[in-house]
C-alpha cells in the first residue's frame, strides 16, 4: 500500500459491525473476515474504511492496516458467518480485497 | 489543481472545467474495464461453492454499488460548477468510486508489489495509466483526510 499521511487521533464513527473477537460464541467460532495487502490502495483510504464499517478508533484501525501492510493480510473481525459476509461484501464495496474463513 | 475542503459541515471540491474534462475522460474510458480486472473481481471464499453462492447473491449488490458510486462522480463533473458541495455520503461515494478506477488504472498497469511508484522504468512513468493513477490517488487522499478530519 501506498504511504498514509500521518494524521492525529479522530473521534470513532458509528460502529456499524462488531469488533473482532466479540461476536466469539461456544458452538460458533466465528469467522474470520480477512484483508489482504494490494498495492494500489492507499494506506490512508484503508484505515479510513475501517473506521467506518467497523467503528475502531485511529489506532486500532491504524494498527491493523499496517498489519496488512507488512504481514499481507490481517483479521480485522471475527463474527457469525452472515455478518462476516455482509462486512467481506462492505468491504469489496469499498475495493478493499476481502475474504472470509473459519474462525 | 483541485481542491478540497470542510465548510460548515459539508465537504468542497473544487475542480477546474479542465480538471474535470479530464476526469471525466478517466471515468469514461475505465468504467467499461472495471470488473475485468483481478482487484475489481471480488473474491469472498476459497471454495468453489461458496463463492459461486456469492456471485450469484451478493455480487449484483456490489457492482449495482459500484455503478452508483460513479454515477456520483459522474453527476458532480457533469455540474458545470467548479465547486461541488458533498455531503459525507457523497464524498464516501467519490472516495470509493475513485478507488475503483485506480483498481484498475493499476490492473491494466500490471501493478503488482508495493512500491511500484519508485521502480517504475520510464517507460511506464510516462504512460497515460502511471500518471492517471497518481493523480486520482492525489485526489482520493485529500478527499480521505477531509472525511477523517
Amino acid at each position: 500500500m501506498p504511504p498514509a499521511t500521518a494524521k492525529p487521533p479522530a473521534p470513532v464513527e458509528t460502529p456499524i459491525e462488531t469488533p473482532a473477537g466479540s461476536a466469539r460464541g461456544l458452538r460458533d467460532p466465528g469467522w474470520n473476515v480477512v484483508v489482504w495487502n494490494d498495492p494500489i490502495t492507499l494506506m490512508s483510504y484503508v484505515v479510513l474504511v475501517f473506521r467506518r464499517l467497523f467503528g475502531y478508533d485511529f489506532e486500532t484501525a491504524t494498527r491493523l492496516m499496517l498489519q496488512v501492510h507488512h504481514e499481507g493480510k490481517a483479521v480485522v473481525a471475527t463474527q457469525p458467518r452472515e455478518q462476516a459476509e455482509v462486512s467481506v461484501c462492505r468491504l469489496h464495496g469499498f475495493g478493499l480485497q476481502a475474504t472470509l474463513g473459519r474462525g | 489543481m483541485a481542491e478540497v475542503r470542510k465548510r460548515r459541515g459539508r465537504i468542497q471540491l473544487r475542480l477546474n472545467a479542465e480538471e474535470r474534462a479530464a476526469l471525466g475522460m478517466i471515468v469514461e474510458q475505465l468504467s467499461p474495464q472495471v470488473g475485468q480486472v483481478r482487484r475489481t473481481i471480488p473474491v469472498a471464499y476459497e471454495d468453489a461453492e461458496l463463492q459461486a453462492e456469492y456471485d450469484r447473491w451478493v455480487r449484483p449488490e456490489i457492482d449495482r454499488g459500484r455503478g452508483e458510486d460513479l454515477d456520483a462522480i459522474r453527476a458532480c463533473l457533469g455540474s458545470g460548477e467548479d465547486v461541488t458541495s458533498l455531503s459525507d455520503d457523497q464524498a464516501l461515494a467519490w472516495v470509493r468510486g475513485l478507488n475503483l478506477l485506480r483498481l484498475t488504472a493499476g490492473g491494466l498497469l500490471g501493478v503488482e508489489e508495493d512500491g511500484w511508484e519508485q521502480r517504475a522504468e520510464e517507460r511506464v512513468r510516462h504512460s497515460t495509466e502511471f500518471r492517471v493513477l497518481l493523480a486520482l490517488g492525489l485526489l482520493q487522499e485529500e478527499l480521505v483526510a477531509v472525511l477523517e478530519g
